[in-house]
C-alpha cells in the first residue's frame, strides 16, 4: 500500500504541472491586464505603466514568448530579471538555492506576490485558510451526514411518504442555482427574520481580531462560548447555502447505493440466517453501499473548494474563494495561480485519499 | 430513526387469526392452499397459486418444475422472505413443527429462521457478503440463535468447515468469498445453513449455478449432512436426474400448482399427470441417437392471463371436455400418491359444463380460506 501511495504521489507531479499550465496561459490569454487598474488615472503615464508591468515580469499584451517566460518565471525555471534561464550564479535557474539556481518561483517554494495585495501570496493565503477550511469541513460533515441519513432511509422506506418528501425536496433543491440561494436566504433569514447574521465571519461589533489569528485564539480561549457561537451564527447561512444543493444530488446517490444493495442476494441470505432487520441494514446492506459513496464523499471536497467560491463571495466571508474573485477582477496571476495550486493538490490528494479508503472498506480491492 | 425507519416489519397476515387444526406430530412441514401472489405494475402474478404438501421429519422431497412455475417463491414463502409488497401471501397455511408459522410476529419468525429451518441458495457467488469473511458470516448466524461466546461461535465456524469438508478450516474461517471457488462457496453456504442443527434444509437449486463436475459432490455432500443430522430436507431442483438421486418423494409444480407428488421412484417410473409424462419423455437420453427430441409443445402460460380449467390443458395431448373450464384437485390414486387431471376421476365425477360448482371439486379441494391482507 506504500509502495502505491508513492507511486500515485509521483504521478500527481506531472498532472499538477499540466493544470498550472493550461490555468496560467488561460489567465494570459483574457483580454486585459493588472494594468488596467491604471485606466482611469490620468496622472500616471504610459511609461510609468511600462515600468510597473516590469517590475512584476510582466509585458502589455504578450506573445506566446513572452507568456512563456512569464509562466517560467512563476515556475522557477526563468530568471526573469537578468532575463535568461541562468542564475545570478550563471547556473541553471531551476536547481535549488543552495546549488546555485535562483530562488523566484514555485521550484523554490517562492508562490509570489499578490500584484493586487502586494504581499507574499503564500502569507496572502495562510490568512484566509482558516475561514474556507472551517467552512468546507462544516459543510463536509454536514453534507455527509444528511445525504447518507436521507439516502439510507429513503431506501429503507422506498415509496413511502417520506421517500416521495424526500425526492420532491431533492428534485426542488437540486433544480436551485447556488447564488440565488444564497441570496434569497439571506433576504429571508437575514433581512426579514434577523435570525441570523448576513455576512462576515464574525460580528465586528465583538472581533478581537481577525478570525483565526493570534489575537483571535488568546480571545477565544478566554470565552469560547461566546466566540465559538459567534462564528457558529454566521455560518449557518453560507453552510446551508453550500450544501443544499449537493445534499439534494448525494441524496439520492445514496438512495440508489442502498437500493441496489438492499436487493443483492447476501442481503436475503442475512436474513435467511434470523438476523435481525437493523443488523440486516446497517451491517449487510449499507457496508457494500458504503462503497460508492466513498469514492463520491471524498471527491466532493473538491466540488466544495469552488462551491466555496460563490458562497463565499455571496456572504463576504474572507476566505480563499472571495479572494479568488478578488484576484479575478484585478487580473492577480500570481494570488490566482496559488490558488488555482491549492485547489489542484486537493483534487489529486482527495483521489488518492478515496482510492486507499476504497481498498481498506472493500477486501476484494488490492493495489499491489 | 426508528420513526421513520420499521425495522420490526409488519407479519404478511393479520396476526391472531383463526387457522386449522394442527398436523400429526411426526409431520414437519405441512403447506395447505398456500397462494402467494405478486402485484407489479401490469397486475397480479399468482406465482403460487394453491399449493399442498407435507414433509415429515427426517424425509427428503423434491419440488420439481420448470423455471418460473413457483418452487422458489414457495421456498421463500415457507422462510418468509418474500417482500411485500410486491408480494402478497394471500391464503393458505404453513405448518412447521407444530406452529402455523405465517400468523407468527415477525420477531419469532426471525427465531425459526436460520436455527429451525434454513435455507441454501441457488447462488453461491452472490449469496455470501463480499466485505466480510466467511467465519465472521458463519459465525454471525450461530451468533444470532446461540447464547455464545465470540469465540466459541468462531470455533463453531470452523467446526462446520470441517464438516462441509472444507481442507484447512482455520485458514479458510479468514478469508473472503471472492478467494474461494463456486463449490467451496456453497460449501461455506452449507456450513451456515446447518451451523444450529436445523430441522428442515430448504435447498433451492443448490447445484445450478456449478460447475458439473462439483454438482455431485455438492449434492452428496448435502444428503450425507441431512442424513447425519436427521433433519428433512426440501431439495427445490429442475434436474429430474437429481431428485431420482437424492430424495424419497417428489411433487410436481406446473404454473403455480402442485400437479402430481408421490415417491420419487412411483413418480419418475409411472407418471399420471400429462405434464409429468411430457418431463420424463423430453429427457433427452431415452431419445435414440439422430431422431428429434420429444417435447412438452407450447410455452407455460402467461401468468397475466392463466387459463381458467387446468392450467396445463393449452398444452395437453389428452385435453377434453371438462379441462378447459374446470380446474382439476389433487385426487389421491394410491397411498401417498396424488394427481391432478380429469383423465384420472371417474367419468360419473366428472364436472358436467356449465356447472357452477363441480361436485367433485367439493371433496378434495383444499381448506383454504381467502383471507385479506394486512398491506
Amino acid at each position: 500500500m506504500t509502495k502505491y501511495i508513492v507511486r500515485r504521489l509521483l504521478q500527481a507531479i506531472p498532472v499538477v504541472f499540466l493544470i498550472s499550465v493550461v490555468c496560467f496561459f488561460l489567465m494570459l490569454l483574457a483580454p486585459g491586464g493588472p494594468q488596467a487598474q491604471f485606466n482611469q488615472n490620468r496622472f500616471v503615464t504610459q511609461d510609468q505603466v511600462n515600468a510597473w508591468l516590469q517590475h512584476w515580469c510582466l509585458v502589455r499584451n504578450p506573445g506566446p514568448l513572452d507568456m512563456l517566460k512569464e509562466y517560467g518565471g512563476w515556475l522557477g525555471v526563468w530568471n526573469c530579471h537578468a532575463g535568461s534561464l541562468l542564475s545570478d550564479q550563471n547556473l541553471p535557474n531551476f536547481l535549488p538555492g543552495f546549488l546555485g539556481g535562483g530562488d523566484n518561483g514555485m521550484l523554490h517554494g517562492d508562490w509570489g506576490i499578490s500584484i493586487y495585495l502586494n504581499q507574499p501570496v503564500a502569507d496572502v493565503i495562510l490568512g484566509r485558510l482558516p475561514v474556507t477550511m472551517l467552512l468546507m469541513t462544516t459543510a463536509w460533515i454536514i453534507w455527509l451526514t444528511l445525504a447518507l441519513l436521507l439516502g439510507v432511509m429513503a431506501a429503507v422506506k422506498r415509496y413511502s411518504i417520506f421517500d416521495q418528501i424526500v425526492t420532491f425536496f431533492s428534485y426542488t433543491f437540486y433544480s436551485l442555482p447556488t447564488f440565488w440561494l444564497g441570496l434569497m436566504l439571506i433576504y429571508i433569514f437575514a433581512v426579514s427574520l434577523h435570525w441570523f447574521p448576513s455576512q462576515l465571519i464574525q460580528s465586528p461589533r465583538i472581533s478581537p481580531g481577525p478570525f483565526a489569528s493570534s489575537v483571535w485564539w488568546t480571545a477565544f480561549w478566554t470565552n469560547p462560548g461566546k466566540y465559538g457561537w459567534d462564528v457558529a451564527m454566521h455560518l449557518v447561512l453560507p453552510v446551508t447555502t453550500l450544501v443544499a444543493v449537493s445534499v439534494a444530488g448525494d441524496s439520492r446517490f445514496v438512495r440508489s447505493a442502498m437500493l441496489e444493495s438492499l436487493n443483492q442476494d447476501y442481503v436475503r441470505t442475512a436474513r435467511a440466517k434470523g438476523l435481525g432487520e437493523r443488523r440486516v441494514i446497517f451491517r449487510h446492506a449499507f457496508r457494500n453501499a458504503l462503497l460508492p459513496i466513498i469514492t463520491n464523499g471524498a471527491l466532493e471536497v473538491a466540488f466544495l473548494f469552488s462551491g466555496a467560491i460563490v458562497t463565499e463571495t455571496i456572504f463576504s466571508l474572507q476566505g480563499m474563494g472571495y479572494l479568488f474573485i478578488q484576484g479575478l477582477q484585478a487580473h492577480d496571476y500570481f494570488l490566482l495561480m496559488g490558488i488555482v495550486f491549492i485547489g489542484a493538490i486537493l483534487v489529486v490528494v482527495f483521489n488518492l485519499v478515496a482510492d486507499v479508503l476504497y481498498a481498506v472498506a472493500d477486501p476484494r480491492i488490492r493495489y499491489d | 430513526m426508528s420513526t421513520v425507519v420499521d425495522l420490526e416489519g409488519v407479519s404478511p397476515i393479520t396476526e391472531g387469526r383463526a387457522v386449522g387444526s394442527p398436523p400429526p406430530p411426526d409431520v414437519l412441514l405441512d403447506v395447505r392452499g398456500l397462494k402467494t401472489h405478486f402485484h407489479v405494475m401490469d397486475g397480479t402474478v399468482p406465482a403460487v397459486d394453491g399449493v399442498d404438501f407435507q414433509l415429515k421429519r427426517g424425509e427428503t422431497l423434491g419440488l420439481v418444475g420448470e423455471s418460473g412455475c413457483g418452487k422458489s417463491v414457495t421456498s421463500l414463502t415457507i422462510m418468509r422472505l418474500i417482500d411485500i409488497p410486491p408480494g402478497e401471501i394471500v391464503a393458505g397455511e404453513i405448518w412447521f413443527d407444530g406452529q402455523e408459522i405465517l400468523s407468527l410476529p415477525m420477531a419469532e419468525m426471525r427465531r425459526i429462521r436460520g436455527s429451525d429451518m434454513s435455507m441454501i441458495f441457488q447462488e453461491p457467488m452472490t449469496s455470501l457478503n463480499p466485505v466480510f469473511t466467511v467465519g465472521d458470516q458463519i459465525a454471525e448466524a450461530v451468533k444470532a440463535h446461540r447464547h455464545v461466546s465470540k469465540k466459541e461461535a468462531r470455533n463453531r465456524a470452523v467446526e462446520m468447515l470441517t464438516a462441509v469438508g472444507i481442507p484447512s478450516p482455520e485458514r479458510r474461517v479468514k478469508q473472503y468469498p471472492h478467494e474461494l471457488s463456486g463449490g467451496m462457496r456453497q460449501r461455506i453456504m452449507i456450513a451456515m445453513a446447518l451451523s444450529c442443527d436445523p430441522k428442515l434444509i430448504i435447498a433451492d437449486e443448490p447445484t445450478t449455478a456449478l460447475d458439473v463436475t462439483i454438482q455431485a459432490q455438492i449434492l452428496e455432500l448435502i444428503k450425507s449432512m441431512q442424513e447425519r443430522t436427521g433433519a428433512a430436507l426440501l431439495l427445490i431442483t429442475h434436474d429430474l436426474a437429481v431428485v431420482a438421486e437424492t430424495v424419497q418423494r417428489m411433487a410436481v409444480m406446473y404454473a403455480g400448482k402442485i400437479v402430481e407428488t408421490g415417491t420419487a421412484q412411483e413418480v419418475l417410473l409411472n407418471p399420471k399427470h400429462p405434464y409429468t409424462q411430457g418431463l420424463i419423455t423430453s429427457i433427452p437420453s431415452n431419445v435414440p441417437r439422430g431422431q428429434r427430441l420429444n417435447v412438452i409443445r407450447g410455452t407455460v402460460p402467461n401468468p397475466f392471463r392463466m387459463p381458467r380449467g387446468c392450467r396445463f390443458e393449452p398444452r395437453c395431448p389428452f385435453a377434453f371436455e371438462p379441462c378447459q373450464e374446470f380446474d382439476p384437485p389433487l385426487l389421491t390414486t394410491d397411498r401417498d400418491r396424488r394427481a391432478a387431471c380429469w383423465l384420472l376421476y371417474p367419468p360419473s365425477e366428472l364436472p358436467r359444463p356449465g356447472a357452477t360448482t363441480p361436485d367433485a371439486l367439493a371433496p378434495a379441494a383444499p381448506v383454504a380460506r381467502e383471507r385479506v391482507n394486512k398491506q
